[in-house]
């Protein structure tokens, strides 16, 4: 006990000193993984929109597919990630494997089908006379859609968190298509969560744990926010809404 | 007047059911038309086909501009879809300011800020909603809610304001209101009015033509006071809550006049259907004259001796249902209740005149 004490006690010292290579791997994976989500959500977002509001030949193939790539495992996709950029895969040439690009790639299919997913399920549960009414003012196709997306902003954040903290602490996707290397003694393609199974494989608790603090604060502002969210703090303006996320206010605004 | 736009042989189905078919209906420039019909009966549905919302399965729109809605480009649409607005039963405001909601139309055809601006002032002030522009459209009553839904359309200045039950959800004060509302900013701003309603009372006070849809079809086109004075159908005459709906059948013809065997009694009346016809007469009860027992009808053709059944106070009116030979309902004063001593039991002569009644062809439908 008294050594898992010790560990957490430096872990905090390394965190609080700001050691430059634990800063370096968190700045690294906050960088990919915002990347990724980013990239999901302008795929995710307007797939789910389509998805939940258009009817066509094969729509439900396609939303069987966004429901199956929300549970895909990670490990799967690091190795389907691995097997098209390796040297004689299909996009081999473009030499992505074990560089970032290759871990952006993978976290941007595990997020992607999770923000699709939501978008999705919040615009069918949304009511469709909004949209209708928004058509009826003069919007034209896409503009009601917007319209509609941005009547359902908080369930888009939800979406994003999801993809974001699904990929964050995803490690078997990273690890396989990253390699969690070293270029020149700096870290390459080291995330949180592969540098911290490094650092356990090679008995390091101290560094595995000021990780693992790390990934778990991360984590739970993730959770804290998404509470908020859900518990509707609910702005009529979006810079507002941000605010009261950040101060914890409650509740609809101006009544 | 001249027309808006007009309509040839619309239908809609959906799957098998046939639940809109229109042959000839034409929307009167500057006007508020009524459009009422029990529910189901296809008025949404006719809404939204005109308000480009739903293709219709077949038929014809003209509309003001001499486009017809078969021949339609995306960008002909558009530019229709602009010049109309609509409103529904639920006022669906955005999650936005009542500001905001109100500009919304406006930032869609991409008007100037400033322009915007002056024209949402406007609005608010004409609304009476000045003091809720910064609240949240969606924290608003019901009623303000469906001001603000009015102003989020009027504001548009659109040609056609389509109504589609606005005053269902609200109650009878809001009604009043929000019916006062409507009427002043429409005229005002010389708008043409489609208002939906599966209730006639409520667009009595505004309405200046009054069409009847039931089961998808268009049964009758006027001015209201003559389509409840002659409801063309039976089926128009039991939707406008008609009381007395009498079954007849014509036993002969006297010049302009047929005499109907109603029950035990006959009746005579102007109407030009030919001897053994089977009909339905219609009474309105407010045409009904009660007379001492025994008491000469006057100039009325039908003096029928009545036995009063039962006398209900319905507010401003008592309501008398007698037997005649047949069950007749009579509206009167309060005043002449008291002066005639109407009771029940007490018997009268009910007078009516051969005018006052309404024969129209029995369908065996209502």
């Amino acid at each position: 006990m008294g050594e898992i004490w010790r560990g957490f006690v430096e872990a905090c010292r390394l965190i609080a000193r700001l050691d430059p290579y634990v800063v370096k791997i968190t700045l690294f994976t906050l960088y990919v993984c915002a990347l990724a989500t980013a990239a999901g959500m302008v795929v995710g977002i307007p797939l789910g929109t389509w998805l939940a509001l258009h009817r066509f030949r094969g729509r439900k193939l396609l939303v069987t597919l966004v429901n199956a790539g929300m549970g895909l495992p990670p490990v799967v996709v690091g190795l389907f990630v691995y097997l098209i950029l390796r040297r004689r895969g299909p996009l081999g040439f473009l030499n992505w494997l074990y560089t970032p690009k290759a871990i952006f790639l993978a976290e941007m299919v595990l997020a992607m089908p999770l923000i699709a997913g939501i978008t999705m399920a919040a615009l069918q549960n949304a009511d469709p006379r909004l949209r209708l009414q928004a058509r009826s003012l003069g919007a034209g196709t896409w503009g009601s859609a917007l319209t509609l997306l941005r009547e359902n902003r908080l369930s888009l954040v939800a979406a994003v968190i999801a993809g974001f903290g699904g990929i964050i602490s995803e490690v078997g996707a990273a690890m396989m298509v990253g390699g969690n290397l070293l270029l020149h003694g700096e870290p390459y393609t080291r995330t949180l969560t592969t540098a911290t199974v490094l650092e356990v494989s090679q008995g390091n608790s101290v560094r595995a744990i000021a990780l693992g603090i790390i990934l778990m604060g991360i984590t739970l502002i993730l959770v804290w926010v998404m509470t908020l969210v859900q518990q509707g703090t609910a702005s009529a303006h979006p810079l507002r809404a941000a605010r009261d996320l950040l101060t914890g206010k409650r509740g609809v605004v101006r009544e | 007047m001249s027309d808006l736009l007009s309509v040839e042989g619309l239908h809609q189905s959906y799957g098998e059911r046939c639940v809109l078919r229109v042959d000839g209906f034409r929307l009167q420039e500057g006007r508020i038309t009524a459009l009422v019909g029990p529910n189901g009966a296809g008025k949404s549905t006719f809404l939204r086909v005109i308000n480009l919302l739903e293709k219709p399965a077949g038929g014809e729109i003209v509309y003001w501009d001499g486009s017809r809605l078969s021949s339609l480009g995306r960008r002909d649409r558009r530019k229709l879809s602009r010049e109309m607005a609509m409103i529904f039963q639920d006022p669906l405001p955005f999650r936005r300011t009542v500001r905001e909601n109100l500009a919304y139309g406006l930032k869609v055809r991409r008007l100037s800020r400033a322009e915007r601006e002056a024209r949402v002032e406007e609005m608010l002030h004409r609304l009476d909603l000045l003091e809720y522009a910064e609240r949240a459209a969606h924290t608003l009553s019901g009623g303000e809610a469906q001001k603000m839904a009015l102003g989020r359309a009027m504001i548009l200045r659109p040609r056609l304001l389509l109504l589609d039950e606005p005053l269902s959800n609200l109650d009878l004060p809001s009604r009043r209101e929000l019916l006062r509302l409507i009427s002043e900013l429409v005229r005002e701003d010389g708008v043409t009015v489609l208002y939906v309603s599966h209730d006639y009372h409520e667009v009595l006070e505004i309405a200046d033509v009054l069409a009847v849809l039931v089961d998808g079809e268009l049964l009758q086109v006027g001015e209201p006071g003559e389509v409840f004075a002659r409801p063309r159908s039976e089926q128009v005459a039991s939707f406008l809550g008609s009381e007395n709906l009498l079954e007849g059948v014509i036993e002969r013809r006297v010049e302009e006049m047929g005499v109907i065997r109603v029950g035990r009694a006959e009746l005579e009346a102007v109407c030009d259907l030919p001897a053994g016809s089977r009909v339905k007469v219609l009474v309105h009860p407010e045409e009904v004259v009660l007379l001492p027992p025994g008491e000469g009808a006057g100039s009325a053709r039908n003096s029928l001796a009545a036995r009063v059944m039962e006398v209900r106070d319905m507010g401003s009116l008592v309501r008398v249902t007698m037997d005649c030979g047949f069950p007749l309902v009579a509206h009167v004063t309060r005043a002449s209740r008291e002066i005639m001593g109407i009771r029940p039991g007490s018997e009268f002569t009910a007078a009516l005149k051969a005018t006052s009644l309404h024969v129209m062809p029995f369908s065996g439908r209502s």
